[in-house]
C-alpha cells in the first residue's frame, strides 16, 4: 500500500500514456510506475489515488486528518467482507446471503447476551453460528449442486425473515455500547476511531497471504479455474468451496457486529441490508476479482472498497443534493472504471493479462 | 387457577368438535385465536374482578370471574360480545407499504390488541419496499378471499381508486391509515399525514434556527414513507431564505447514516444544525452532536421517531425533539373502526381521526426513557420499567 502511493503521486497529475508502454517487454530495468501498472491491482490503484486527488483538490475538509478519519467506516467494513465475498467469487461462485447473515449476527449476540453469556465469547458465539449460515450454503452449493446464487438467495430471505421474527422487528442496543461511547470492548470492536481500520488490513493482509502462498488459497484458484481439472488432479473441490462460504459468512458476522457496535444500535430492517451485498460484489469487481472465477485479489477487493467509499465521501462532502448523489456515483464509476480498463491495457500489451 | 382450566375446558372442547374439519391454516388461525382471545380474556376479567374486590378473598374473587367467563364465553368468544352481542368472528386485514419497517412494529401490536380485545383477527400484509403493485394486489386477494374489513396505508395518489372502490362495492369497509388520499372512496381516514408532519417539523426548526446553515437528512430519497416528511419540512423552510439547507441522502443502513452524517458535520462547522426525516438519520444526528461535541457549539438537532438511542439523546440534551407519530393508534383504531362498522351493521360509521403528532422534548422524553412497551416498539409487552 505505501509503496503504491509513493509511487503514484506523479500519475494523478500527469494522464498516464498507453502509447509507448505497448512495445514494453517486461524486463528487470522498468521503471517502478510501470511495474506498479504490472501488478493485477495496479490499475484500480491509480484510479484510486486519482480519485482521491481530484476529492483532496477540490473538495475543502476532504483531505483533513478528520476528513480522513471519516472516510474509514465508508470503506473499511466493505474491505473484510469483500475479502470474503473474493475467496467465494475465486471458486466461480457468489454469495448473495452476506446482507443477511451481517443483519442477524448482531440479534443473536444479543440473545447471548441476554442469556448472561460475557460479552467475549457471546460475540464468538453469534459468529460461530452465523458461520454455520455459511456451510449450509456450501452443502447445498457444494454437495447438492444447487446453483450458488439461488442457494445464498434463499439464505438470505431465510436470514431476514428469522432476523424479523428473533427480534419482534424491533431495534436493539447493542451489547457492550454506551450513549457517551469509552469502553474497551466497543473501543476495540468497531467503536474506536481506527478500530474498523486495523481490522480490515489485518484480515486483509491474512487472507491476502493465504490466497497467495497456502494450499488453501492455491486450490481456491484452481477449483475456479477449471473445477473437473481440479478433482482430477485430486483437489477435493466441494470440501475447498464449503470453506470458502464459511469464511464469507464468518466475516460478514463479524462486520455485523463491527457496525452494530460503531453506531450503538442494530435495526431489524431487510429492505435496507440488501444493498450491502452490491457494495461487497461491486469492491470485489472493481478490484479485479472475475464474475465467472478463476482470478482475484484480496487487496484490490480492498481498493475497490476504498474506491467506492472515497466517491461516497466525497459526493457527501461536496454538498451533493440528495436526490442527485446516485446520479452522480453511478455517473462516477463508470468513468473510473472506464479509465480503469484503458490502463489496464498496458498489462495486457506488456503480455501479464 | 381454576379459571383458566375452565376456559381451557372450553376451549378443548370445541377443538374436539372440530376435529373431523380439514386441517388447513384458517382452522389453525381460528384455533390459536380462540385461545388467546378466552384465556387471555379470562386472565384479565380474573385482574378486574380482583381489583373490584379489593383484593379479597380469594374464594369471591374466582366466582366472580366464574360468571363473566361464562356470559362471555357463550356470547362468542370475546369480552366484547358481551358489551356488542354475539358476532362472527371477523377477519380484517391492514395493507402496509414497508410491511417490515420497525416504525410499524407497534402499529402491529395495536391491531394485535384491537383483536384481543374484540375477538378478531387481522392480516398484516402489503409491500416491504413501497411496491404499490403488491399492495394493490393485496387488496383484491382479501376482496377475494371475502375479509370483514380493509384498513390501507394509502401512498399513491391514483393506484387505488380502483381496488378500493372494488371493495366497497363487495360491500367490505375500507378506512386509510397512516397516509391518506381524499379522493379515494374509503370510509375514513386514522393517523397523522406523513407531509403535514414535514409541516409541524419545518415550523419547529425555523424556532430553533432562525437563520443560518442546516442539514435535512433523509435516508433514501423518494421513499414513500419518508420523502413526504422532508418535502413538508422544505415547503415551510422554502419562504425564509435566512435559513440556507442542505438536503443530504445518509443511505439505507444505520452504520452508514452515521458516517455520512459524521462527514457532513465535520466539513460543515460553521452550520447551526441538523435535522432528519427518518428513526436511524435522526439518531445518527444525534450521535455526531454529542461525538463531536457540537451540542455545546449551539447546535440544534431533531428528527423523527423514538429510538432509544434517539430517546436518552434528548433526555440528555444533546438534540432537542424528536416526533412521535403514535403508531401504536394508527393499528388500534383502525381495527377498532372496522368492529364497530362491522357489529353495529353500519349505525356508527368510520370516522375521520387524527392520531397527533407529539414533539418529544428534553421536559416530555422521560416516561419514554424510564419505560419499555409496545407502544412505542422498545417490547413486546405492555409498559413496564426499562
Amino acid at each position: 500500500m505505501s509503496v503504491a502511493s509513493t509511487d503514484t503521486g506523479p500519475a494523478g497529475t500527469t494522464p498516464p500514456a498507453p502509447g509507448p508502454a505497448k512495445a514494453a517487454a517486461p524486463k528487470a530495468s522498468i521503471n517502478p510506475f510501470k511495474r506498479l501498472l504490472l501488478m493485477k491491482e495496479g490499475s484500480i490503484v491509480v484510479v484510486t489515488v486519482a480519485t482521491l486527488i481530484y476529492f483532496a483538490i477540490t473538495t475543502p475538509h476532504f483531505f483533513s486528518s478528520q476528513g480522513l478519519q471519516n472516510l474509514l467506516p465508508f470503506f473499511a467494513p466493505f474491505a473484510i467482507i469483500a475479502a470474503g465475498e473474493v475467496f467465494v467469487m475465486i471458486n466461480g461462485e457468489i454469495d448473495l446471503s452476506v446482507g443477511g447473515t451481517y443483519l442477524i449476527c448482531p440479534f443473536i449476540f444479543n440473545e447471548f447476551t441476554s442469556a448472561h453469556i460475557p460479552l467475549i465469547p457471546a460475540m464468538i458465539l453469534a459468529i460461530l453460528v452465523c458461520t454455520l449460515v455459511g456451510a449450509i450454503n456450501g452443502f447445498f452449493v457444494a454437495y447438492i449442486g444447487i446453483n450458488s446464487f439461488v442457494t445464498t438467495l434463499g439464505t438470505l430471505f431465510s436470514l431476514f425473515g428469522i432476523t424479523l421474527v428473533m427480534s419482534h422487528d424491533t431495534q436493539i442496543q447493542t451489547p457492550g455500547t454506551s450513549l457517551f461511547g469509552g469502553g474497551t470492548f466497543e473501543s476495540v470492536f468497531g467503536n474506536g476511531t481506527y478500530s474498523e481500520l486495523f481490522w480490515a488490513i489485518g484480515i486483509v493482509i491474512v487472507l491476502q497471504l493465504a490466497l497467495s502462498f497456502t494450499k488453501w488459497g492455491i486450490y481456491t484458484v484452481a477449483v475456479g479455474g477449471n473445477r473437473l481439472g481440479a478433482k482430477e488432479a485430486g483437489i477435493n473441490e466441494k470440501r475447498n468451496m464449503m470453506r470458502n462460504f464459511m469464511l464469507c459468512a464468518l466475516l460478514a458476522a463479524f462486520v455485523g457486529i463491527l457496525e452494530a457496535v460503531r453506531s450503538g444500535s442494530a435495526t431489524p430492517d431487510p429492505a435496507q441490508s440488501s444493498e450491502l451485498m452490491f457494495q461487497v460484489v461491486a469492491a470485489a469487481v472493481i478490484g479485479g476479482t472475475l464474475l465467472v472465477g478463476g482470478f482475484g485479489t484480496v487487496v484490490g477487493a480492498m481498493i475497490g472498497a476504498l474506491f467506492l467509499g472515497i466517491i461516497q465521501d466525497g459526493l457527501v462532502l461536496k454538498g451533493v443534493n440528495a436526490n442527485y448523489l446516485y446520479l452522480y456515483q453511478g455517473l462516477a464509476i463508470l468513468l473510473a472504471m472506464t479509465i480503469n480498463i484503458y490502463i489496464a491495457r498496458v498489462r495486457v500489451g506488456a503480455g501479464r493479462g | 387457577m381454576s379459571d383458566e382450566d375452565f376456559m381451557g375446558d372450553i376451549v378443548e372442547r370445541l377443538e374436539w368438535d372440530e376435529r373431523k374439519e380439514e386441517d388447513t391454516p384458517l382452522k389453525r388461525m381460528k384455533q390459536v385465536t380462540r385461545r388467546t382471545a378466552l384465556t387471555g380474556g379470562a386472565a384479565g376479567i380474573a385482574a378486574m374482578a380482583l381489583q373490584a374486590c379489593g383484593g379479597s378473598s380469594h374464594k369471591t374473587a374466582n366466582t366472580g370471574t366464574g360468571t363473566a367467563t361464562a356470559s362471555s364465553g357463550g356470547g362468542g368468544g370475546s369480552a366484547a360480545a358481551a358489551i356488542f352481542g354475539p358476532s362472527p368472528k371477523y377477519h380484517f386485514v391492514m395493507v402496509n407499504h414497508v410491511t417490515t419497517n420497525p416504525f410499524f412494529t407497534p402499529t402491529q401490536s395495536g391491531a394485535a390488541d384491537a383483536c384481543k380485545l374484540l375477538g378478531c383477527s387481522y392480516q398484516w400484509t402489503g409491500s416491504a419496499t413501497s411496491n404499490v403493485g403488491q399492495m394493490v394486489t393485496s387488496i383484491n386477494n382479501a376482496v377475494a378471499a371475502k375479509a370483514d374489513g380493509i384498513a390501507v396505508a394509502l401512498i399513491s395518489k391514483t393506484s387505488f381508486n380502483q381496488p378500493v372502490a372494488k371493495a366497497m362495492n363487495a360491500g367490505i369497509p375500507v378506512v386509510s391509515y397512516n397516509s391518506d388520499v381524499p379522493t379515494v372512496d374509503r370510509l375514513s381516514y386514522i393517523g397523522q399525514d406523513l407531509f403535514q408532519s414535514g409541516v409541524e417539523m419545518g415550523k419547529k426548526v425555523i424556532g430553533l434556527v432562525p437563520s443560518g446553515e442546516i442539514a435535512l437528512f433523509i435516508a433514501t430519497p423518494g421513499s414513500l414513507n419518508i420523502q413526504p416528511r422532508i418535502d413538508g419540512a422544505i415547503s415551510v423552510l422554502k419562504s425564509h431564505p435566512s435559513i440556507k439547507y442542505h438536503v443530504v441522502a445518509t443511505g439505507a443502513q444505520t452504520p452508514q447514516e452515521l458516517s455520512t452524517i459524521n462527514s457532513w458535520a465535520s466539513s460543515h462547522s460553521s452550520a447551526k444544525g441538523m435535522f432528519a426525516v427518518d428513526a436511524g438519520s435522526t439518531q445518527s444526528l444525534g450521535q455526531v452532536l454529542l461525538k463531536q461535541g457540537l451540542y455545546k457549539k449551539g447546535w440544534k438537532g431533531g428528527g423523527y421517531d423514538l429510538t432509544p438511542i434517539t430517546q436518552k439523546l434528548i433526555a440528555h440534551g444533546i438534540m432537542e425533539f424528536t416526533i412521535d407519530q403514535q403508531p401504536y393508534l394508527q393499528g388500534f383504531l383502525p381495527i377498532l373502526q372496522l368492529y364497530m362498522y362491522k357489529v353495529t351493521q353500519k349505525l356508527t360509521g368510520p370516522a375521520t381521526t387524527d392520531t397527533g403528532l407529539k414533539f418529544l422534548t428534553k421536559s416530555t422524553v422521560g416516561p419514554y426513557v424510564s419505560t419499555k412497551s409496545k407502544y412505542e416498539g422498545t417490547s413486546t409487552g405492555p409498559v413496564t420499567k426499562a
